[in-house]
Parts: structure tokens; sequence; C-alpha cells
């Protein structure tokens, strides 16, 4: 029986993961200590957070992991640095800067930042940790498992069986060929932050038509076993590492967009398909297209390799919603599972999960619920509101006096229980609305959030509900939102809030298990007569990282026009609530 | 519970990877690099006394 505590960070999306004799006891993302979105930083505090919920300290720890290879990723580093030289002179310096001054010692810093022996920090795979993350906390005993991201030491792709408690290469493909990257590059070339723009690339694909994907067949070339290949002359990642594109994608494609320009996708001031945003969005459906093309190769090998009827997806690519919908249905799985937080984050999981197996403890129970973050400390709450001259009501059962708000038409920030485990909020950080009237989606949109106009909301529906609202649903991804669902036609209109463009909504199916707290709040939505699916949307502002504490939420509410919040049991309520 | 360890068990810790390092090299038979991440880690201590690194792009993964 062990206590391991696995450890990403140091590019984006730092976390800390604790699994203790084979049961994952906590897992939480750096920035929602330090309210830094994708905080990269060494994660100490959500590593001491996670200790301390498990009643732990440092020296409880029978090994610390991190997530990948420090040596093996400097390795490919120097070698790409000098195979792409004189191209790679104005890098090299950040490059080999960034490596040999902190990154190489990520061991060391973590022995020294939480106070345990070095001999008792080791280090993963990238891509087995993301592996690991999607199989071990699957419901499944046999599966295929697939990773997809940027890049981790070589790879960017990986095949995997997963039997029991062990893990099976069977084929990958290295840097510079990598989904991530191609998504990533084109991210930029649509103006929006790498990293962090991904998803609204996703949302905005909706709006377009696939018609450049003759350009894209140039760029990315799928094989026939599942391989993929980038044309090499339109990326620059040696010579550009903030854009990762040549002007040979400008060449082909048209000129970027400008970061940061408004979005006009209604108008396009006469000038037919081709002119304005439009296009942008034409050239976002074609990059949609083409991952899903890659992906779905990808899947169906990784079925003929297997012969199981299970897949399991993580890597930052699988947080692609609408494609891994499309891989439920075409690839030839009877299942598919997506670790929530895919990304980085997910590796620290990963990594601790592996070595505690490693260990001897049991493989952990399938994850039911991504509530491994802290609840919030009410008391504290309580008193800074009574500082800032805000007094709280208390609510005998929050759930039914939330729900009791959204009937009305409020919009309510709802905080309560251990806060999510990735991207996703999924009801204990999460802002609560009726999922009807469009109307609300645009408040939210501008007003609220301060987002792009053409950006989706999420519906979140009981489980038992959802079969007759959505298609496909529920499944192994709904109860973490990492998949889109086709919304039935005669529900359409009572979900006019939460229906993307294209028909399709990234439906959370709620469970007392996965979500007790929003699963209250349906449940009263039910009993009262209403339909028990709610618009949930991420409890944070523009640019942010979703709230974790009471403070947090406390500080939202006073900065963001939304109409109530409930931090555990405390009301408050703007304006006649 | 654990204390942050003293000068002497940090200074051993970070040979530990240095020897990890080069023991990594040595494996994978690339030993043309060790002379160049000889020089190379001198720049990355001058490197860390003079402050490191203030800033980093977005497609840092691809080199990094």
């Amino acid at each position: 029986m062990a206590a391991v505590l696995g450890v990403s960070a140091l590019y984006h999306d730092a976390a800390a993961a604790l699994v203790v004799d084979g049961r994952v006891a906590a897992a939480m993302q750096e920035e929602r200590f330090s309210r830094q979105k994708n905080d990269p930083g060494l994660p100490l505090r959500a590593a001491r957070a996670c200790l301390a919920r498990a009643g732990l300290g440092p020296g409880d720890l029978d090994a610390v992991v991190f997530y990948e290879n420090p040596y093996a990723k400097l390795g490919r580093v120097l070698r790409w640095q000098l195979r792409s030289f004189p191209r790679s002179f104005r890098q090299f310096p950040k490059a080999l800067g960034a490596q040999l001054g902190s990154k190489l010692w990520a061991l060391d810093r973590l022995a020294e930042g939480l106070g345990v022996e070095r001999a008792r920090v080791t280090f993963g795979e990238h891509h087995r940790s993301h592996a690991a993350s999607a199989f071990f906390t699957s419901p499944f005993d046999d599966a295929a498992v697939l990773t997809v991201d940027g890049v981790g030491e070589e790879a960017t792709t990986a095949i995997w069986r997963g039997r029991g408690r062990s893990l099976e290469p069977l084929a990958r493909l290295d840097f510079p060929h990598s989904i991530g990257l191609f998504y990533g590059a084109l991210t930029a070339y649509l103006g929006f932050e790498v990293n962090e723009g991904e998803y609204k690339v996703m949302g905005l694909a909706a709006f377009g038509e696939p018609s450049f994907g003759a350009e894209f067949e140039k760029i990315l070339r799928v094989g026939g076993d599942g391989s993929f290949e980038l044309e090499p002359s339109y990326f620059a990642y040696d010579e550009d590492s903030e854009v990762g594109f040549s002007p040979a994608l400008e060449r082909l494609l048209g000129p970027r967009r400008p970061y940061g320009r408004p979005w006009a996708l209604e108008g396009d001031a006469g000038g037919g398909r081709d002119a304005g945003d439009r296009r942008y969005a034409d050239v976002a459906a074609s990059l949609q297209a083409a991952t899903e093309r890659a992906l779905l190769a990808l899947a169906r090998e990784a079925r003929r390799r297997t012969g199981s009827d299970a897949l399991c997806l993580a890597g930052g690519v699988a947080l692609n919603a609408v494609a891994n919908a499309r891989l439920l249905r075409e690839a030839g799985f009877a299942r598919l599972f997506v670790h929530p937080a895919a990304g980085d984050a997910g590796g620290a999981l990963g990594a601790a999960v592996e070595v505690a197996l490693g260990l001897g403890d049991p493989r952990p129970a399938p994850l039911a619920s991504a509530s491994l973050g802290l609840e919030p400390d009410l008391g504290e709450t309580r008193a800074l509101a009574l500082e800032l001259g805000l007094e709280p009501r208390r609510a005998d059962d929050p759930s039914a006096l939330a729900a009791e708000l959204v009937a009305r038409g409020r919009v309510v920030a709802f905080c309560a229980g251990r806060f999510e485990w990735g991207p996703r909020a999924l009801g204990q950080r999460s802002l609560l609305a009726l999922p009807e009237d469009p109307a609300v989606r645009e408040r939210l949109n501008r007003v609220v959030k301060r987002r792009e106009p053409f950006r989706p909301f999420a519906p979140a529906a009981l489980e038992g509900e959802a079969r007759a609202l959505f298609e496909g649903a529920p499944n192994d991804m709904t109860p973490f939102m990492t998949a889109v669902c086709r919304v039935r036609d005669e529900a359409r209109p009572r979900l006019g809030a939460v229906t993307h463009v294209d028909g399709t909504a990234r439906v959370q199916t709620v469970t007392e298990a996965s979500s007790p707290e929003l699963f209250g709040v349906l449940g009263a939505l039910a009993r009262a007569g209403a339909p028990p699916v709610v618009l949930n949307t991420s409890l944070n502002g523009p640019g942010e990282p979703i709230c974790a504490s009471g403070p947090d939420a406390l500080a939202f509410f006073l900065a963001h026009p939304v109409d109530d919040l409930l931090v555990g049991d405390l009301h408050f309520a703007r304006g006649r609530a | 519970m654990s204390r942050a360890p003293g000068p002497l068990a940090r200074l051993a810790g970070r040979l530990r990877t240095l020897r990890e390092l080069f023991a990594y090299f040595a494996r994978r038979e690339r030993f043309f690099f060790l002379p160049l991440l000889a020089v190379l880690l001198l720049a990355a201590l001058l490197l860390a006394l003079t402050g490191g690194l203030g800033y980093v792009a977005p497609f840092v993964y691809a080199i990094f």
C-alpha cells in the first residue's frame, strides 16, 4: 500500500494528483490556486492541497513522479535545434536556456519544494502517463488506448493496448508530425491564442464549410495504416515559437486573421462567402475535418491492432469533443472513454497510477466523478463577505434554492463540493441558467463572460432524461462533457440557449455519483415540474481560471453581472432575489 | 512531516540529476552531445545567475 504524488508541470496545465492505496484521493491544477490561467509553474500549492485533503504530509509519500522524462526531452530539443540550424539560430538560446536553466532540474525542484528526498522523486514517460490516465481510470478491463497531443519527449501520437494492470505500446509517431501542433498552428493562424483558443476554433468550425479540403490535404497527409505526415514547409516550430506556421501557409490559405479583431460571422459586407470572417470559419471547418480524418484513421488502426471493443483517449487533442463524438460513431468501437483532464494535467494522475501499480497497489476504481479538488471553506467565505459589507442568507436546501432561482430566469453562480479536475465545470464551480432562451446565451457571452458571440454553451441534464433530449446520450464521455451529441429535433425549442448552430450540444449527463450538488439542482427542477436541464458554464471571467475557493467565487460575483451566488449554503443575491 | 533539504542534500540532488542526464545520453549512444551539454550547462549557470528567461512563447513545447 502506497501514497504516490504525480506532477505535471513546466509547459502548461501544471497539476498534482495523489493516489493512496490505489485510490485517487485528490487531483488539482495549479491554476486554481495561483489564479493564473494554464499556470505552467511547479504545482507546489496543488501538491500541498492534495496532501492536506488526504491528511498526509510529504514524509508520508512513497514516491513523487514527474509525468515525463526531462532527459529525453532535452535530447530531442538538442537534436532538432542542431538539425534545423541555422534556421533555429534565434530560438536556440531561448530553447536551451529554458531546458538547462529550469526544466532539467524539475525533479530537484520538486524534491526541494515539497521537502522530500531526491531519491524518492522519479519520472515517467509523457505519452505513457497520458495513456495510464485514460485507461486506468476507465471502466474497461481491455481496451485500445490512443494518445494524441502536441509532443512529449519524442512521440506525438501513440497506440497502446490496455489490459488489467498493464499498458503495452503498439505503435507511435514522433515529432514533428503532430496533430496537436497542427491544430495549434492553425489556431494561431485564425487569430486565437495557442493552447487556449483551440476550443474556440472547434466552436467556430460549425459556422463554416470545409471548402479548403484540397489545401488541407497538402498540409496533412493521412496514410492507410493510421499514420500521418505534416508537410514541413507550412510550419515553423524551429524558427517561430509564437505562431508555429510559415509564410507558405498564408500563401496557401490566404492571410492570417489578426489577433483580437472582433468577429462578424453574420454579415460579410456583401463580399460573398469568401470574404471576411466567413473564410476563416471555412478554414476552421476544414481544419476540424482534417483533424477528424486523421483521428479516425488512427482509431481504426487501434481497433485493427487490438480487436478491442473499447477505446480510451487522452492527450490534449482528446479534448476535441466534436471529433470524439465522430470517433464513437464511426471508428468501430462500441464504447469510448476520455479522461476528463485529457491534457497535460491528466498526465500527473496517469504517472501516479503507473507508479502505484508498480508498487503493488490495486488498480483504481473507474472514475465516477471529476470532483477531486477542495470544498469551499464556508467560514472563510462568510468572514470575507462580512468584511466586504455583504450579508449572506443561509439556504436550508442550497440545491433547491438554486433550482428555484434558475427556474425564475436568474443566472446563478454555483459553488459547492470539491472543485473539478480538468478544464470543464461540471456543476461544482458553474454558472447555471435556463437552457431555453438564446437571449441567455447572448447575455452570458457578451456581458458576463465577454467572449466571442459564436461560442456555444453546454447543457447539463439528469442522466435518466438525457436520452429523450440528445441522440447517443448518455455514454462513457457525457459525465465529463468530452463529447457532443445531436440535440433531438423535438427538444430544440426547449434548448435554444445550449444548441450550437450545427444542432449539437456538449451535454453533461448528471448522476448523484458524478455531481451530487448539480444532481440536487436538477432533481429539484424535476420535482417542480420543469425539465431537469440547465445551461452549465464555467464559473470564471474572461481569461481567468475557474474559481476554486469561496473567496474566488465571491470575487467573481462582485466583478460580474450575475444575479445570485451560492457558496455551499451561503446565498448572495443581486437586486431582488 | 518533512523538512526542506539542506544545502548538502540539495547539492547531492543536483549531482544525481547530472549523473542521470549523462547516463541517459550514454545509454542512447549520443556521446557527441556530451561536450555540447557541458558547455550549455555552463551557459545555463550564467543564465541562472543573470535572472533567466522571463517570457515563454506558445509553441515552446515544439522546441522545448
